[in-house]
């Protein structure tokens, strides 16, 4: 598949912080690319290199095969971003805003491509309302919108779910999905929680303290044989030993007394569970969470993967 | 014709030898007469002041005239500009009113013209002016120039030149000397922009005399001038 | 470029700051209109003193054209703050905003936005400059008559022919727009180097406040840099008020203000060139 846009070698330090350090990747035509890693890991430092806000001090963005310093204006015309915060001109309209941003675009917008796209983020009859009287999900919402105006094929969207409601986040997932299926988008969403870049990127890239730790298709890194099934059990030695004549002792992890620990794809764990009764365990509880996740969770620490994990 | 204009001179040096027969008081008293001819008149004039730290164009305005001390200049609209109001800018005003001694100083001969130089000593001591000197040209019965001492203003030097309305003694260029006193505000209150002063050349700036000119373009006389028009502002 | 234009102008026009500015013109005009009215008499006569002792000055002294020179001289010091409301709010208050990457990350390129912020305060500029002509000269004159002005200055008493005046006042706002342009562009530099509009516009108005005492401080240590500062310059305007008018002075000082003001495009159009932008 072509290569929509390729980083290579990225590295930015503000004064003696490595905010991003050599870090390359690069994102194909159609996909929707997670860009995972915990707050000040070096995100948006990186998004702001790929539109040019920020200079690198050392590497090079490629977009459509073009170096991005050599023809940044023509190659943004092709780029829809929100980054960071969707902030816009509070003392202005929704749509003086939309507008304005679509007169910068450097391409004839006609009126009726505004209304399309006050449509697809579902703000239509909203457009005549200041914008400092939106609802945090609104903005977010006119944010893809002034992003898309211009019918850009790639659009970066930089923490697209910050502050919205659990409604919000499953309208703008859904929002997405549809960009990227319905309107052949190619996206790169950033995220500091997995299962957000989970459920709607096919590829991922996650960085730690400015590096890449990891990149990959989502269904490779996420595999769903790489699954950590936990079985909490009252203490039974018994158990343990035949576990270890069976066939399951190949799924078998290690984990303390109180507990069974498997990789194995989940799809098996009701059969699990029957031959476990069988044995006569008492089985208290089944928790599964991926490999990956334990593996990011151990990184970063971060309390909302933990709530939403355990 | 040479010899008749050496006649000619000779006669005209006994006729002004004759003429001083006549006393210096006569003088006076015959000069103040001839200027009461003159009640008042309204006169168009181009006023010029020359004051060191002054700089003003040419004024045209009317300047009336009501005898003996009324005086006033009408800019039609623009600023009349006056010395201080005790002295008026009028010959008449220049020379002491009411009972005087008068002191015959002789003759002198200023840029080929023989005058008579008469001073005047005003018996009034509360009076604006505590002396006057006055040249005069006997021949033509004229003040030509005046130097007047006055209680409050200085001194007041004033020349004059006759034409049109001679028979009036009225003159068509009057020049005045003045002494002027310094000019200087505080440069934090103009916020000046000061570039201007550096660039022109210092002059002296100790030169405090400076001169009015004011030229008649012409007269109305004797029009019977209403009090009013002085006390308009 | 004309469209990047156009949405500045449309921005700086739809916020409510912007007309504070008019409306500070227009209060400090009346404030002193309304003080001349009542009080403009004394004050005359206390200006004139040193004069009065020597000459009778009558007619109308307190006409328009006077009023309108005592209202350009005091807001002398106000008019930089307007514009750097504005010019210093150009950069930073996009920065402070957020708006800037939204901008930037737009076909635009950075020259050209900051071009188009200058041109954006210049024409902010200048219509608070017509702003002024009206309501300081326009209105005085309707409210004090037509005259001959006097000009006062530190060594000199200048009276200026009534029909000899607008062309001076013309003149004299033409060199304020220049004087303000340098004003305007110093903010932008500012602005470029802040993240919000707060301090380009207060040091806006610090520097000119500093320049200005500097300006008109005489002590030898400082005279040697007064022909450099701007703020020497900016009271250019008054030399058209002066006579005969010093043309070679007044063409020195627009020299100034007009490399100071290509000093301060270049120097922001090179510094926002290469900013990160982390707002």
């Amino acid at each position: 598949m072509e290569i929509i846009l390729e980083a290579v070698g990225l590295t930015k330090s503000f004064k003696k912080h490595k905010a991003v350090d050599d870090l390359s990747f690069a994102i194909k035509r159609g996909e929707v690319y997670g860009f995972l890693g915990q707050n000040g890991a070096g995100k948006s430092t990186t998004i702001r290199m790929l539109v040019g806000l920020i200079i690198p001090d050392k590497g090079k963005v490629f977009i459509n095969g073009t170096e991005f310093i050599n023809g940044r204006r023509h190659l943004l015309k092709n780029i829809g971003a929100i980054i960071e915060r969707p902030d816009m001109y509070g003392y202005l309209s929704g749509w003086d805003n939309l507008k304005m941003m679509a007169a910068l675009s450097n391409k004839n917008i006609k009126q009726q491509r505004i209304h399309e796209v006050l449509e697809i983020v579902g703000l239509k009859g909203r457009e005549k309302d200041r914008v400092s009287a939106y609802s945090q999900g609104m903005k977010q919402r006119m944010g893809i919108a002034i992003a898309m105006i211009h019918n850009p094929d790639l659009l970066i969207l930089d923490e697209p779910t910050n502050g919205l409601d659990p409604q919000g986040i499953s309208d703008m997932r859904a929002l997405i999905l549809s960009l990227s299926r319905d309107h052949g988008k190619t996206i790169l969403i950033s995220s500091h929680l997995l299962y957000e870049i989970e459920q709607v990127a096919t590829s991922m890239l996650i960085i730690h303290k400015g590096k890449k730790l990891s990149d990959g298709r989502v269904s490779d890194l996420l595999h769903p044989d790489d699954t950590l099934t936990e079985v909490a059990i009252a203490p039974n030695e018994a158990i343990k030993a035949s576990l270890a004549a069976s066939a399951w002792s190949a799924y078998l992890q290690p984990a303390n007394d109180n507990a069974l620990l498997f990789k194995m794809n989940p799809s098996l764990i009701p059969s699990l569970n029957k031959w476990l009764v069988a044995q006569g365990a008492e089985v208290r509880s089944i928790a599964s969470k991926h490999s990956f996740e334990s593996y990011f969770l151990n990184i970063t620490n971060d309390t909302a993967v933990k709530n939403r994990t355990l | 014709m040479r010899k008749f204009s050496a006649i000619a001179v000779a006669v005209f040096c006994l006729s002004s030898f004759a003429a001083r027969a006549v006393s210096g008081e006569q003088l006076f008293d015959l000069l103040r007469k001839k200027m009461l001819t003159v009640k008042d008149y309204t006169a168009e004039v181009k006023m010029k002041i020359n004051v060191s730290y002054m700089r003003i164009p040419t004024l045209a305005g009317t300047l009336y005239f009501k005898s003996p001390d009324k005086m006033k200049l009408e800019r039609h609209g623009g600023l009349s500009i006056m010395l201080k109001k005790n002295i008026n800018l009028t010959v008449s005003n220049m020379i002491p009113t009411g009972s005087v001694t008068v002191l015959d100083m002789g003759n002198v001969t200023i840029d080929g013209q023989n005058l008579r130089v008469l001073k005047i000593i005003p018996e009034d001591d509360q009076g604006q002016i505590i002396l006057a000197k006055i040249w005069v040209d006997e021949n033509s019965m004229l003040v030509a120039r005046t130097e007047t001492t006055t209680r409050n203003d200085g001194t007041i030097k004033m020349a004059l030149q006759y034409g049109k309305y001679i028979s009036y003694a009225l003159p068509d260029k009057v020049t005045i000397d003045v002494d002027v006193k310094d000019f200087k505000l505080p440069k934090g209150v103009t916020m000046d922009y000061n570039e201007v002063r550096d660039e022109t050349p210092k002059k002296e700036t100790k030169n405090r005399k400076g001169t009015i000119q004011l030229n008649y373009i012409s007269y109305q006389i004797n029009t019977g001038i209403d009090d009013k028009v002085f006390s308009k502002k | 470029m004309i469209q990047l234009l156009r949405i500045e102008l449309y921005k700086i026009f739809k916020r409510p700051r912007t007309y504070i500015s008019f409306a500070i013109v227009t209060a400090i005009s009346f404030i002193i209109q309304l003080a001349m009215i009542s009080d403009g008499k004394s004050f005359i006569a206390f200006a004139l003193q040193g004069v009065s002792e020597q000459f009778d000055i009558h007619g109308n002294v307190l006409n328009g054209y006077l009023i309108a020179y005592i209202i350009l001289q005091s807001l002398l010091m106000q008019i930089p703050l307007l514009v750097a409301l504005v010019a210093g709010d150009s950069l930073a208050g996009e920065a402070g905003m957020g708006t800037l990457r939204l901008l930037l990350s737009k076909p635009v390129s950075r020259m050209q936005l900051v071009l188009v912020k200058f041109m954006g305060s210049f024409i902010y500029t200048l219509l608070l400059i017509i702003w002024l002509a009206i309501i300081a000269l326009f209105l005085s004159l309707l409210l004090f008559g037509q005259g001959d002005m006097i000009n006062l200055k530190s060594d000199a008493f200048i009276l200026l022919l009534k029909d000899d005046i607008m062309w001076r006042y013309a003149a004299a706002f033409a060199f304020a727009m220049l004087a303000m342009t340098t004003i305007a562009s110093m903010s932008i530099l500012l602005s470029a180097f802040a993240d919000n509009s707060i301090g380009p516009i207060m040091t806006t108005m610090g520097i000119v406040v500093v320049l200005t005492i500097l300006s008109n401080l005489e002590l030898p240590l400082f005279s040697l840099v007064k022909p450099y500062l701007f703020t020497t310059h900016m009271i250019g305007w008054k030399g058209f008020f002066d006579d005969p008018v010093p043309y070679a002075a007044i063409g020195k000082s627009a020299f100034v203000l007009v490399a100071y003001t290509l000093i301060f495009l270049t120097a922001t159009i090179l510094y926002f060139n290469r900013k990160d932008i982390k707002s």
